[in-house]
């Protein structure tokens, strides 16, 4: 009721806010769960769980496979060991990044939503950061699982599991080393891809182009020649760096004749690169953030 | 036009007829169970959102199949059967233009689609309808709103059809534009078309209808004439909130009053009951006269749509 | 088929951005070629024209991508835009709404993969005999185009999320599950076009081989054609627009 004599205007529901803050810190950590848990399909109708989760136990099967074989008595029959493990669940890494990057990176750009979240306190770094970080949780996820799977199965076949820990404990550190210089590499590039374009579709294939065509054309220019700088043609593909990389962090040498052996290169220099290509990819995707409008 | 039974003295069969229709999504119901019939001139489909407009009109125009009853068109069923589209324009508010093309190029292509023997001169009379002439040759990527809505309109009628679907033509339409669409629509009217058109706001209707489908809920609150309608809806039980220098003398003064069923005084204020709308407001500043009262405020409350519906669909 | 949709498909598809990806990707195969024109050779002209170029590279990667950007949005563009609601208002028999569609969706998949692999493989086997390789594989990815954007154009009447349905497809099913479970190759479009290929060439085998009998290969492209172009003409009759106020 209005008081006619007086026309004051009563504060009736607006209440600033004076609690407690948690500022950017917080803010960078639930975005970066809300994206993983998106990842994923979490907190989202079925369509969006059955790839993610599907590929997700894709990668796994290898595993499942070695310790089948290996529990069934063919002790020594190692069909996948931890360092070429990746080169059978690579097309498979490639998909689940073509898939879920799009959907964390693009629809962000098509549907507007930015503007929400540069209004908080987020900063548009913190937002590369945990997008970034998300991704290759996810991505780690699906690297570091399976292989700690192979590990700890392999070490629940064996009659004495202390020894066999014992004898390869040094294999923790390599599986945590080399997933996350995967995850690393792999979100990298497919989120630098990604910023490109608002349209998921072009993202999806762009990034699976960048990552099996760059493979095929890398080992077809190998074949030109092994001499000279055809030798390096094989770090222009992601698959094959995370190989290489492969048998450095675990010590062991490919298979000769096998496309890695003819070329012949060290594979700290391929450590080396995916590092340099995953710390530079964050940079465009950084720098894509910053300039995209809000 | 009324529901149900056509009486002996009916004409052919309407242009539209929906027997008992109903369609429901798992548990949920969102068309229940209407019939209807609708023949030439303009037909407004009235209700509030959620009410099961846009899903009526999908089903009209063949885009969702019934769950259960029947959708005719000039006597042709519309879920599966594109050759209905021929007497059918659709302007649907959710449609899309092709960015690319011109506003001329996108009339002409449906001109196309349609089959007519001559596209550019049909579409050049149904852009002239939707009095786009001006920007026709512009790509319909830049277009207002408002223009987008009208080049949709051309594209609905460039093959003449004989019934028109529009499903909320004017929501987001400032009031120019919503003129200018109106003028469309009566001017096709007066051809003897059958237009249906859904909107959730009462003026508008009020303003272009000659009769009404009222749908609360899923289901045919009211049907015919507008007026009558709007009578029905403004002669049920109003409260108004009445203040003034003298509550209680006015209070008594009321009370004799043939329009006035109950009087409550409040502490500041005073309810009034009646049946009468129309006859209250009259009877409120003349008795209030008459008491030598000043009034300050006389406030109908309960007027929301919904509330109006409620109480239809309770009757 | 519908020529006005079918020209209007073709509009709606050959926007700039999809065009210069495709181009984009369509150049790298020939620089392959041209790599191994400068390097070594040591491995015939031929059987690397055939095995490595056009079959590692066009016909197992970039004949299905090309497919997948135009067969996916043929249909897929129209649905998620929002525009399919004008088109299906029309009185155009569904079957001709999908033929167009098709079409043009092969139309612009054959005018990328067509250049790609003959401009390559011409490089590649300059002076040796060609032997019908490059003939062999054009058709095979003419064929095999239409095969892929048949079912995918299908994957698209049927779902909102047919471009991840067909990447499935493509590298799930058609590379790693072919490869391991050799009885599946019947289900197998590339295998079909690597049919088709020997079919027409008279190279000898062990410049490269197929899997399947020229015959099987037809046959099999044939059905992978019919069978998704009914079924999307089915689905599309069905089309019905989701619910809101």
């Amino acid at each position: 009721m209005l008081n006619r004599a007086a026309g004051n205007i009563y504060d009736l529901g607006y209440r600033r806010y004076e609690g407690q803050r948690l500022g950017r810190r917080h803010a960078v950590w639930v975005l970066w769960l809300h994206r993983l848990r998106g990842c994923f399909g979490l907190g989202r109708p079925a369509s969006s769980k059955i790839f993610p989760i599907g590929l997700a136990v894709i990668t796994l099967i290898p595993a499942v496979v070695q310790l089948g074989v290996g529990a069934l008595g063919a002790r020594n029959a190692e069909v996948i060991r931890p360092e070429n493990y990746y080169r059978f669940v690579e097309v498979v890494l490639a998909l689940f990044c073509a898939v879920v990057t799009p959907e964390m990176v693009s629809r962000d750009m098509r549907s507007g939503t930015l503007a929400l979240y540069f209004s908080r306190a987020l900063e548009r770094t913190d937002y590369a950061i945990a997008n970034f970080a998300a991704l290759a949780t996810s991505m780690f996820a699906l690297t570091f699982g399976p292989q700690a799977t192979l590990f700890i199965g392999n070490g629940l076949v064996e009659s004495d599991p202390a020894s066999y820990l014992k004898d390869h404990w040094q294999q923790v550190p390599e599986i945590i080393g080399s997933a996350l210089l995967l995850s690393c590499l792999v979100a990298g590039i497919g989120q630098a891809i990604a910023s490109y374009t608002p349209r998921r579709a072009y993202s999806t294939v762009g990034i699976l182009a960048v990552f099996i065509l760059s493979s095929a054309i890398g080992a077809t220019l190998l074949s030109v020649s092994e001499q000279g700088i055809w030798r390096y043609s094989l770090m222009i593909s992601p698959f094959h760096v995370v190989a290489g990389f492969s048998f450095w962090f675990f010590g062991a040498s490919p298979e000769p004749l096998s496309q890695l052996a003819r070329a012949d290169v060290p594979g700290a220099v391929y450590a080396a690169e995916a590092a340099v290509v995953a710390a530079l990819s964050f940079l465009i995707f950084l720098r894509r953030c910053r300039g995209i409008k809000a | 036009m009324t529901d149900a039974t056509p009486s002996p003295a009916a004409p052919a069969a309407a242009d539209i007829e929906v027997i008992d229709v109903s369609r429901w999504y798992g548990n949920v119901v969102a068309v229940n169970g209407i019939s209807f019939s609708i023949g030439a001139g303009i037909t407004g489909l009235l209700g509030p959102n959620g009410a099961g407009k846009s899903t009526l009109i999908h089903m009209l125009s063949g885009f969702l199949r019934p769950s259960a009853g029947s959708v005719r068109v000039l006597g042709q069923p519309t879920w599966g059967n594109e050759h209905v589209y021929r007497q059918i324009g659709l302007v649907e508010a959710r449609e899309a233009v092709y960015p690319f093309l011109t506003g001329r190029e996108f009339v002409v292509l449906s001109a196309r689609l349609h089959g007519l023997p001559r596209p550019e001169k049909a579409a050049a009379r149904a852009i002239a309808i939707a009095d786009l002439e001006s920007v026709q040759d512009r790509p319909t990527g830049g277009y207002s709103k408002g223009m987008k809505q009208r080049i949709k309109i051309a594209a609905a009628v460039v093959h003449d059809p004989q019934v028109l679907l529009l499903d909320e033509p004017f929501s987001g339409a400032d009031p120019s534009q919503r003129l200018r669409m109106m003028d469309i629509l009566k001017g096709m009217a007066q051809q003897g078309k059958t237009i249906l058109f859904s909107s959730h706001i009462l003026e508008e209707v009020e303003r272009l209808a000659e009769n009404v489908l009222v749908i609360v809920g899923g289901r045919l609150a009211a049907s015919g004439d507008f007026h009558a309608i709007r009578k029905l809806m403004t002669d049920r039980p109003h409260v108004f909130t009445v203040r003034s220098s003298d509550d209680r003398r006015l209070a008594s003064a009321l009370m004799n009053d043939p329009s006035v069923s109950g009087v409550e005084l409040d502490s500041g204020a005073m309810r009034v009951r009646t049946s009468e709308f129309a006859a209250f407001t009259m009877a409120a500043p003349r008795v209030a006269r008459a008491q030598a009262v000043t009034l300050f405020e006389v406030l109908p409350a309960d007027e929301s749509l919904e509330s109006v519906f409620a109480y239809l669909v309770r009757r | 088929m519908n020529r006005d949709i079918f020209w209007l498909t073709i509009r709606e598809l050959a926007g700039r951005r999809r065009l210069a990806l495709v181009v984009l990707l369509g150049v790298l195969p020939s620089l392959v070629s041209v790599a191994y024109r400068l390097g070594d050779q040591n491995t015939a002209a031929a059987r690397w024209t055939a095995d490595t170029l056009l079959y590692n590279v066009i016909i197992t990667i970039f004949l299905p991508l090309v497919a997948l950007i135009f067969g996916t949005s043929a249909l897929g563009s129209e649905v998620e835009d929002g525009t399919a609601i004008f088109l299906l208002s029309k009185p155009v028999t569904r079957g001709s709404v999908i033929s167009a569609k098709l079409m043009a969706a092969w139309a612009l998949t054959a005018v990328f993969v067509v250049p790609a692999a003959s401009v390559s493989g011409a490089i590649a086997i300059w002076g040796t005999p060609e032997q019908g390789i490059i003939t062999g594989f054009v058709v095979a990815c003419v064929l095999g185009a239409l095969a892929y954007d048949s079912l995918f154009v299908m994957l698209s009447a049927f779902t909102t999320r047919a471009l991840f349905v067909g990447l499935a497809y493509v590298f799930i099913w058609e590379g790693i599950i072919n490869s391991i479970f050799s009885g599946t190759r019947f289900f197998s479009i590339r295998q079909c076009c690597l049919g088709v290929a020997a079919l027409i060439s008279s190279a000898p085998e062990e410049t490269f081989s197929a899997n399947l009998s020229g015959l099987e290969s037809i046959v099999i492209l044939a059905v992978a054609v019919v069978v998704p172009v009914w079924a999307a003409v089915r689905l599309l009759r069905m089309y019905q627009v989701g619910e809101s106020g």
